[in-house]
């Protein structure tokens, strides 16, 4: 270790004349980055160990005895397990469709999916509010097509929140596996089906296992986004089926309890990070495998 | 195209891509539709319709002043993203740092590490260690959240063009400065563009970072609608939720004229 910190003044100057205009470039980055994101995030993780007396696990001892944030946590997986699935059921077909019309209509289809994620989540969960509440445009149309007698609302279910998480978060998961169908060619398909391949069995056995990349990536990243969702579950869900994400600002703003916010602010994060990272392995080698930095690699 | 589709094929894609256009587009049309309601309480279908809400919005001080603040948060915000996006994305795309993999996953990774946590830590040390969260603040915190799409957005661009023209600048005795406005710039120009789109979308939207970061006597469009909702809403809402989506709309519009949606996505 000694002859490490002895040599880094010599390493950095070097690294410095040799890297001077990147460094340059990429300071106010950098600055912004450490100041501004990675600063705080670790002061948060760090509240979540600090006790009466210095170190300590008390707060983590606090949640791992409570059911009721046991429960929480059971939610949050649930639902974002469910919200995944179902976003891959619609968002996969999808996917496929836009990336084998032409290209008028996929812009369309592009579109469909784009218009509503720019738009701001608290404007989308507002219509759901309206669509979902007791009265509303869903209860409407049950009762129209005879499904229940009396009007019934989905707000303050797990099913309510399901139906809007997935519309909120169907366009990443349409527009990463739209990414790697493209890159893709059709000719593989044609090839099947010009050797007398049915439609159907091309989708299984050509076309599935080649977007499996797409798939994985896409619900990985829906499933990391549904676990830290805040706005939608809080809203749709109501005080009743509190989520992590509206947990830890309940302790945040509601208690001012900033240790046990840290706690529970600590464990989504691993588990976004246990997520995110072989999402992100699984993207950069569909990027170097695209500009042929590793070549070979694209045939796991 | 794919030729030979089986017609039980054809139907299930018109039934999904029909399902799909209801479900993504339910929630905004009857957001737009309750706005014109003449009637005092949020219902749907509107009973009545008239302009009314819209006269109340823009009469209404509160959304007045939140409107204000989001929209001079965003240029701002677009602004300070696009300068400091601009030049580290050139720096991670065509300069051999040492451990470029990692610092790009680091510089992208307020994309999608959750944000509750960043707005959370973010009022911590706001608290702790200045006079808590204010207009300033909020624009640090959403210069992090916006810097990650200008820098995703300029290297994909630059990471399909040619590092030589710029070395070829150099060589042709162009100094650092001339090579990167000469060179470097014009060939970075769509994708700045896009992130800009992108940084004033996100920053005119966001509610999470907003909402940790709300500080008295300053509220964004999308907290104040969020106020309301915790609350009973009235059409006004829906009438400026109606008036974000048209913005929205513009700015898709906007960056498909400009830059092409294709090429973007």
């Amino acid at each position: 270790m000694g002859g490490a910190t002895a040599g880094r003044p010599r390493g950095f100057s070097v690294a410095w004349r040799r890297h001077k205009e990147a460094l340059v470039l990429i300071a106010p980055g950098a600055l912004v980055l450490v100041l501004a994101f990675l600063f705080p995030v670790g002061h948060i993780l760090v509240l979540g160990f600090l006790g009466e007396e210095g170190v300590s696990l008390e707060h983590y001892a606090a949640f791992f005895v409570d059911d009721y944030y046991l429960g929480v946590v059971g939610r949050t997986f649930r639902l974002a397990f469910v919200i995944t699935a179902c976003c891959l059921l619609v968002g996969f077909p999808l996917a496929y469709l836009a990336a084998r019309v032409g290209p008028r209509a996929r812009i369309l289809l592009i579109l469909l999916v784009i218009l509503p994620l720019m738009t701001s989540v608290v404007i989308r969960t507002f219509g759901w509010l309206v669509v979902l509440g007791p009265g509303g445009v869903l209860s409407d149309f049950l009762q129209a097509i005879g499904l229940t007698g009396a009007p019934t609302g989905l707000l303050h279910t797990e099913t309510g929140i399901v139906i809007a998480m997935v519309q909120v978060l169907l366009p990443f998961m349409v527009l990463t596996v739209l990414g790697v169908l493209q890159r893709q060619s059709a000719d593989l398909e044609e090839a099947a089906r010009t050797m007398g391949a049915s439609f159907w069995r091309v989708l299984r056995t050509v076309t599935l296992p080649l977007s499996v990349p797409g798939i994985v990536s896409g619900s990985l990243i829906v499933f990391a986004l549904s676990i830290s969702s805040f706005i939608t579950p809080t809203l749709v869900g109501g005080v009743r089926l509190p989520v992590l994400a509206g947990s830890i600002y309940q302790a945040a703003t509601g208690s001012f309890d900033w240790n046990f916010a840290g706690v529970q602010s600590t464990l989504l994060l691993l588990t976004a990070l246990a997520v995110i990272i072989p999402y992100a392995s699984l993207m950069r080698r569909r990027t170097s495998w695209q500009t042929g930095a590793a070549p070979g690699a694209g045939h796991e | 195209m794919i030729s030979g589709v089986p017609a039980g094929a054809r139907a299930i894609a018109v039934i999904i891509v029909g399902a799909v256009v209801i479900f993504m587009l339910v929630p905004l049309a009857v957001v737009v539709l309750s706005s014109f309601s003449a009637s005092q309480f949020l219902v749907f279908p509107p009973r009545g319709l008239s302009l009314h809400w819209y006269g109340a919005v823009f009469g209404d001080q509160a959304y007045v002043a939140a409107g204000w603040t989001s929209l001079k948060l965003a240029i701002l915000v677009t602004a300070l993203a696009t300068l400091v996006g601009t030049p580290a994305a050139i720096a991670l795309t065509w300069h051999r740092l040492p451990g470029r993999e990692i610092l790009a996953g680091l510089f992208l990774s307020p994309l999608v590490l959750p944000t509750l946590i960043f707005g959370l830590g973010l009022l911590m040390v706001y608290s702790i260690y200045g006079n808590g969260p204010s207009f300033s603040g909020l624009v640090v915190g959403h210069l992090v959240i916006c810097i990650p799409f200008v820098i995703r957005t300029v290297g994909a661009v630059l990471g399909a063009s040619d590092p030589s023209l710029h070395e070829a600048a150099r060589t042709m005795g162009a100094n650092r400065l001339q090579a990167y406005w000469h060179v470097v710039l014009p060939q970075a120009r769509p994708g700045i563009a896009a992130g800009a789109f992108f940084a004033f979308n996100i920053s005119f939207d966001d509610a999470v970072v907003a909402l940790f970061l709300r500080a008295p006597g300053m509220e964004t469009l999308p907290i104040r609608i969020y106020s309301q909702l915790e609350f009973s809403p009235d059409p006004s809402v829906a009438a400026v939720s109606t008036i974000m989506i048209v913005i929205t709309i513009g700015l898709v519009v906007l960056i498909d004229r400009f830059l092409g949606l294709r090429r973007v996505v």
